[in-house]
């Protein structure tokens, strides 16, 4: 495990992340993250269209080939992708536990 | 199909897109821009959302085409081109409309904002003194008009640099609190 790969995901790159357990293009992908946040969040194309390109960049999700359309590219997550969301799981639930016990007891 | 065409100069794209969500509203849709010249058709009242982006490549580059063939799979039509500015726009049935939806790629848009206003800048600073030290060496007064035009110019974009700079320094201590 790197350094890098301990440091938090952003929202998107978590989100986009957990929407390619199955192969989706770029529409779908938003469409996935809507539906599983009940609409809070709303990808930007631009913002979706980086991200893609950066995560492929480092092996986390990969195209599927044969789509030469860019329109109907499909992405999906690689191995080292679910390894990177199972690393943040971890991170998160280490928040959620921390910030439960602050509240709960008052913060004391 | 009727047609309307207006001359117009932004320094500001959002507050030109501001305007092309007016007119949008009012049925003027844009469907062609070129140097100042904005070329709009008749249509129905409120059908589109507008948004302008600076891109990070030409858009008849390789690069260019594969991100604009990727904004139309998600309902955004690439209305003009012109350099590396592209005007979109979405159906607002699709809902609001946003090309960036975090703090990260909104810098980034900014940045490369900033960064073509800052070559722009550089050159028009150059081409001012260029001016000055050609109307110095013939003592005439023939070089007064392009100076002011340039300096005029120059102004514009320096307080446009400014804005930007300072809205990418908000956005960046946003990002130290929020994603």
């Amino acid at each position: 495990m790197t350094v890098d790969e301990r440091r938090p995901l952003t929202e998107t790159i978590f989100y986009v992340l957990l929407s390619l357990g199955a192969p989706l293009h770029g529409y779908g992908i938003m469409q996935r993250v809507n539906g599983l946040t009940a609409g809070r969040v709303a990808l930007g194309a631009g913002t979706l269209y980086g991200v893609l390109t950066n995560l492929t960049e480092r092996g986390w999700i990969r195209p599927l080939t044969g789509a030469a359309d860019e329109r109907k590219k499909e992405y999906v997550i690689t191995d080292a992708g679910r390894k990177a969301v199972a690393v943040e799981l971890e991170r998160l639930e280490e928040l959620l536990r921390n910030g439960r016990h602050a509240v709960q007891e008052g913060w004391r | 199909m009727s047609g309307r065409v207006v001359r117009r100069f932004y320094w500001d794209f959002e507050k030109e897109e501001r305007w092309l969500n007016e007119m949008a509203a009012q049925g003027w849709q844009l469907v062609r821009y070129s140097l100042g010249t904005y070329h709009f058709e008749r249509g129905e009242a409120g059908r589109w959302v507008y948004r302008i982006e600076l891109l990070a490549t030409a858009p008849r580059s390789t690069a260019g085409r594969e991100y604009l063939a990727f904004l139309s799979g998600t309902g955004i039509e690439a209305v003009s081109t012109y350099l590396n500015w592209a005007y979109l726009r979405r159906l607002a049935a699709a809902g609001p409309f946003e090309l960036f939806s975090d703090l990260e790629s909104r810098i980034t848009h900014y940045r490369r904002v900033l960064g073509l206003f800052t070559v722009v800048l550089a050159a028009l600073v150059a081409a001012a003194g260029g001016c000055i030290v050609v109307a110095g060496d013939s003592g005439g007064l023939v070089l007064v008009v392009p100076l002011v035009l340039v300096a005029t110019a120059g102004a514009g974009m320096a307080v446009q640099t400014a804005r930007l700079a300072r809205r990418v320094r908000s956005l960046t201590a946003q990002r130290q609190v929020y994603e």
